[in-house]
């Protein structure tokens, strides 16, 4: 069980370093009990280094943290009773059987025999695993591979669970699955702390989300939050026949609150990138008037979680109070 | 039950390949059922100490019994290695288990692996060793002592090698270069007393001698002041190789 009140996991100015380059740099973040805590970055940005360091494989070079209520650095082993861990990397006996394999895995985290044969038979139902259940895990593909290994880690019990990318290689209908087995978890009072590159899976699981860029946090909010924040890169998406396009395209560039404008030669649609869609439909209704041209369709394009990743990490539109403090 | 046995029980059925343990044990029964009594009658009756002689048939049998040692070493850094190409030792290691008893696991599964192989052996060569046997309390426990610290030193070889040694090619053929080497410097197949200088000096630094000769001193009752320095340097070079294995995985990045 958890400690009672307190964050799941509260981290300060944890920071490692790998031969005097910072991987993680001094972040800091909260996440509370039964939460899905995403944790986003491009490649490298820190987020499998931190995970590490959570998780007690690898020693911060300084700052603290308590997981459930336990000091990382001298509670390690309390700690590592308690969590989850599905890698990043595959993690699989090559010598055993889907079902050995998590036979196995129960047996090492001391879970009672017919505990062990009730819940494999759960989880291979669950991850749909019982065509290939018999079969060694070194001819599985690398998707089922995936799944046995998200799978094997709810043979044991744990209040706290680290995902990194564990939907990689899964078709969309397994992927939908896990996330949503994942769901069911929390509603349970599993805590989840999880990171993906795939932003629609991010936004469909997590509360609130972390974006890391090169070892610092730049924001922590809700997807709806940072959609609304930094997603500034709505659109006004429209059709109309003109015969010269290209002309049209660069007077739309020019329209007042309009920030980047495209033409897509394959669907005759115009987009116009905007903060303020509002302002900008009825100048481009005017500009069709005056060309004696049809609008015969316009919408707006709301902004994506994608977007808003895009603008902190590329454009750096993270403030300095995200930079300084993710919490 | 147990965290060791766990982890232990978790190390023989992941890791080990029932073919390849099935070959090791092959491999010591072809020295003793073919070229031993093959080459018995060419090779005179050979002294291993306290004034007593055997027969080439005898004194490579006991040799065979001992090569298991090597052959279970190897294992020991097979299981490490498999476990850093799949994963497995990150996500033990993120498990309720220390750097220590996973090591530790190893190690028993290595010694288990080990004993179990030497007594089959040692059971298959007994019509060979037959009424040549002359063991009391002291001799099982030198063979035991020789068993032990064998299965330690190559152990920690191997383990030492698999931390070294990330590409699966490379780390096979250098260890089995380094154990050829062992073996080929070694009292297994023939005594270093007729040798060229040179592999008589390092047939009397290798410890699978030591071993051999401390075997082979139990099994025959033929203890002399100078196995007793044997037995001696094969404990302190186990060790020194063990801890030089431990160094080794402390340092291993995750």
């Amino acid at each position: 069980m958890q400690e009672e009140g307190g964050p799941a996991i509260k981290v300060e100015g944890l920071t490692r370093d790998f031969g005097g380059k910072k991987a993680v740099d001094g972040v800091s973040f909260e996440v509370g009990k039964s939460e899905v805590f995403g944790f986003l970055g491009p490649n490298g940005a820190g987020k499998t280094t931190t995970i590490k360091m959570l998780t007690t494989l690898l020693p911060p070079t300084s700052g603290s943290a308590r997981l459930l209520g336990l000091d990382l650095k001298t509670e390690g082993r309390k700690i590592r009773e308690r969590i989850g861990v599905v890698q990043q990397q595959d993690s699989f006996d090559q010598g055993l059987s889907a079902e050995t394999s998590m036979e196995i895995y129960g047996l090492i985290w001391n879970v009672p025999r017919t505990e062990r044969r009730r819940r494999i038979d759960e989880l291979m139902k669950q991850f749909s695993m019982e065509e290939f259940r018999k079969k060694p895990t070194i001819d599985l593909s690398a998707g089922q591979r995936r799944r046995l290994q998200v799978a094997r880690e709810f043979i044991h019990d744990m209040d706290l669970l680290f995902l990194d990318e564990p939907t990689v290689g899964l078709d969309p209908i397994a992927r939908r699955g896990v996330l949503d087995f994942l769901k069911q978890k929390v509603k349970g009072g599993l805590t989840i702390f999880f990171t993906t590159h795939l932003l629609d899976e991010a936004e469909y699981l997590c509360d609130r989300i972390a974006i890391i860029n090169q070892g610092r946090i730049l924001e922590v909010d809700t997807p709806a939050n940072l959609k609304r924040r930094f997603g500034s890169a709505k659109a006004v998406e429209f059709r109309v026949d003109a015969r010269k396009p290209l002309e049209l395209l660069s007077r739309i560039e020019g329209l007042d609150g309009v920030t980047k404008a495209a033409f897509d030669d394959g669907t005759a649609i115009f987009r116009a990138s905007t903060a303020r869609p509002e302002k900008v439909i009825p100048e481009i209704y005017r500009l069709a008037d005056s060309e004696s041209l049809e609008v015969s369709s316009i919408y707006v394009a709301e902004a994506t979680l994608e977007d808003a990743f895009i603008s902190l990490v590329r454009d750096g539109a993270g403030g300095e109070e995200g930079r300084r403090d993710g919490s | 039950m147990n965290v060791y046995v766990r982890l232990t029980y978790r190390n023989l059925r992941a890791n080990l390949d029932p073919i390849s343990l099935f070959f090791e044990f092959i491999f010591p029964i072809f020295f003793i059922f073919g070229q031993g009594p093959a080459l018995s009658g060419s090779v005179a009756p050979i002294a291993i100490g306290g004034g007593k002689f055997i027969s080439y048939a005898l004194f490579l049998a006991a040799g065979a019994v001992t090569l298991t040692v090597i052959n279970s070493g190897t294992n020991a850094g097979t299981q490490l290695w498999y476990d850093r190409k799949n994963g497995m030792f990150e996500q033990v290691l993120m498990g309720p288990f220390t750097r220590a008893e996973y090591l530790l696991s190893i190690v028993f599964a290595t010694l288990l692996i080990g004993i179990v192989s030497s007594l089959l052996v040692f059971g298959l060569a007994l019509p060979v060793l037959g009424g040549s046997l002359s063991m009391g309390l002291a001799g099982i426990a030198l063979t035991g002592v020789s068993l032990f610290f064998g299965t330690l030193f190559f152990g920690g070889l191997a383990l030492a090698l698999s931390v070294a040694l990330r590409s699966s090619e490379t780390f096979q053929i250098v260890s089995q270069f380094a154990f050829f080497i062992f073996l080929f410097t070694s009292t297994i197949f023939f005594p270093s007393n007729n040798a060229p200088e040179a592999i008589k000096v390092i047939s009397l630094l290798n410890p699978l001698t030591y071993a051999t000769d401390v075997f082979r001193a139990g099994l025959f009752g033929s203890y002399t002041s100078f196995v007793s320095i044997e037995m001696a340097a094969l404990a302190i070079e186990a060790v020194v190789m063990f801890s030089v294995a431990v160094v080794s995985f402390r340092r291993i990045r995750v």
